[in-house]
């Protein structure tokens, strides 16, 4: 009863708009005021604690830091420098500048962990050059978009982060292994209609006539910027830093990178990039302290085990209900943006991933997948938003486009769902 | 202070200091061959104030992240905007919680300085850290009332957007 009541206020306050965190806690303070009507504070002395204490963890501090890289990276000039060594590289012709914009966007998925950061900076840098030449501004925008979306599983990943703060039991290096080879996926399955579309309506026809930049000069340019992945996944790997250590060490050389080497920072604008990371930041760490009590009502209420058993007693058994999960989850995330997925339903997978024994690393993979393809889904689609709004299109005029790349991005969702290895190798190799 | 400059400064500086001290870590372990544990809750410490202090900044601007698929209408020019109603319940309601938040915070900081409980790392009274948590949750509260009366007086589209 009380479980109900407090699954049901907490998504009918969510629908009436209020903010995320702001339903969760008072869903969650209502039900224990209710369940607790007799003891001392009506039960609530816990909730500080729970509140603050969900928060107050160390591996967070990776959250706000890769935060902060997207937005150092975003303004530092490497993305034009890697679009232009990335064009000396596969050559002139129609469906190579899409080519060019997925390859740009994985690589700088390999320093950033955002995806609207991603397509903020390689739209800045491809939507120009792709209306140039003469591809079509809804498909520009529909590519960055969807590039982007390859940012999220390719390591570092603030998805990740935030899963595995979430999720007791999945730590962040082996979830940021185990999105490699997915995400290298991703890339490569975004490829296929990216030339595909291109040739076959004959988009991108002036490409040919534009003059090939030379290799070397292009690579010596763009080497700092190609050196950035290295150092961060590198240094991980080497054991060199923590997550959020590597993540540090990208902002100092990012700011070294866009302050001293391409000067495309001043340090006048180092006051507005620390705010919009600390105020990025802050909205998705205010929701996961408010997501603390609220777990801690789903835990103490115990909303839990019904609630397990219950999906448990479907008969789906796992591989079934795991797949009806991630259908639903495909459905609800093309209306609530990525981020609020995980924050609204992790907490309430885990006794259900617990109850079927799924591997939570694996779990994490799929779940980021499904945001990821949620983030150019439109109508919610985070990354189309930011490219559109460059290439000064609406949302609505990329659907032709963009639907061969979601069926695209499906398959690679549906070959990890059935090859789990293809997540779970690579940690595994690893030693994590 | 009316833009909530201060709370927006503070986020920023909490911001700089943990990239600061994260750093100091790393270039001591190597240096040394020793990491200060004792940095951590500092760390911590201060995600938290970023964390708070960021939150207040965009409870004034009304920014947090919602769900707008049933908040927003189209409008007359087809750009859409929140219903009135709405978005008044959702600041008042947040103003509400956060303060009720903030009472609870001063009860549990309360119990932190009564029992004399200190931290694990440095050892220092807990409630040096804590007493700043229910101001910050207060300045959230208010921060959002204040959304509350702009958006009561019809002042929303003067609200100063951020660059």
């Amino acid at each position: 009863m009380i479980a109900a009541f407090l699954l049901l206020s907490f998504i009918a306050l969510m629908l009436l708009g209020l903010p995320i965190a702001v339903s969760l806690a008072l869903s969650a303070i209502v039900s224990i005021v209710i369940a607790n009507w007799d003891a001392q504070w009506f039960g609530l002395l816990a909730v500080p604690q729970n509140f603050y204490s969900a928060v107050a963890k160390y591996p967070l501090l990776a959250l706000p830091m890769f935060v902060l890289v997207g937005s150092i990276f975003d303004r530092s000039g490497v993305a034009q420098r890697m679009v232009t060594f990335a064009i000396a590289c596969v050559g002139r012709g129609p469906g190579m500048l899409p080519t060019v914009a997925i390859l740009v966007a994985m690589v700088l998925g390999g320093i950033s962990g955002s995806g609207p950061a991603n397509a903020a900076a390689v739209g800045g840098v491809m939507i120009a050059a792709m209306s140039r030449a003469g591809y079509p501004a809804p498909f520009s925008a529909t590519v960055v978009g969807a590039a982007a979306a390859t940012d999220i599983l390719i390591p570092p990943s603030i998805a990740f982060v935030i899963y595995s703060v979430l999720m007791p039991g999945a730590s962040v290096p082996a979830l940021f292994a185990a999105g490699m080879v997915p995400g290298i996926l991703a890339g490569l399955a975004l490829i296929v209609p990216a030339i595909w579309l291109s040739r076959r309506n004959n988009l991108g026809q002036a490409e040919r006539e534009l003059p090939r930049p030379p290799f070397w000069a292009s690579l010596r340019a763009a080497s700092w910027g190609l050196a950035a992945p290295f150092l961060i996944l590198g240094g991980m790997r080497l054991g060199w830093f923590t997550p959020t250590e590597a993540a540090v060490a990208a902002v100092v050389y990012g700011l070294f990178v866009g302050l001293v080497v391409h000067r495309s920072i001043s340090w006048r604008d180092l006051y507005s990039i620390f705010r919009e990371a600390a105020e990025i930041s802050a909205v998705i760490t205010i929701i996961l302290a408010s997501a603390g009590i609220f777990s801690y009502a789903i835990n103490t209420l115990g909303v839990a085990d019904p609630l397990a058993s219950w999906v448990k007693a479907a008969g789906l058994g796992s591989l079934g209900t795991l797949a009806l999960v991630l259908l639903a989850l495909l459905i609800i995330s093309m209306f609530i943006d990525g981020v609020s997925i995980f924050l609204i339903f992790v907490p309430l997978l885990y006794p259900i991933a617990m109850a079927f024994q799924w591997d939570l690393v694996w779990l994490g993979v799929l779940l980021t997948l499904v945001v990821a393809k949620a983030q150019f889904t439109p109508p919610m689609a985070v990354n189309l938003m930011v490219s559109c709004r460059m290439a000064g299109v609406s949302i609505e005029s990329t659907v032709p486009w963009v639907l061969w790349f979601i069926v695209s991005f499906l398959t690679v969702i549906t070959a990890v769902f059935f090859f789990p290895e293809l997540a779970l190798w690579l940690p595994r190799y690893l030693g994590y | 202070m009316k833009n909530g400059k201060l709370e927006e400064a503070l986020s920023v500086l909490s911001m700089a200091a943990l990239v600061v001290i994260t750093l100091l870590n790393v270039v001591t372990r190597y240096l040394t061959d020793q990491s200060f544990g004792w940095t951590e809750e500092i760390s911590v410490f201060l995600m938290v104030v970023m964390a708070l202090s960021g939150a207040s900044a965009i409870a004034l601007r009304d920014k947090h992240i919602r769900i707008e698929f049933f908040l927003n209408r189209k409008a007359a020019d087809g750009t859409e905007v929140p219903r009135r109603r709405l978005k008044l319940l959702g600041s008042l309601t947040t103003s509400a919680v956060f303060m009720l938040l903030a009472a609870l915070f001063v009860r549990w900081v309360w119990d932190q300085y009564k029992f004399s409980e200190t931290s694990m790392g440095l050892g220092v009274p807990l409630w040096w850290y804590g007493a700043v948590l229910p101001v910050l949750c207060a300045a959230i509260s208010v921060r959002a009332f204040m959304a509350f009366l702009r958006t009561l007086r019809g002042q929303t589209d003067h609200v100063r957007n951020q660059e």
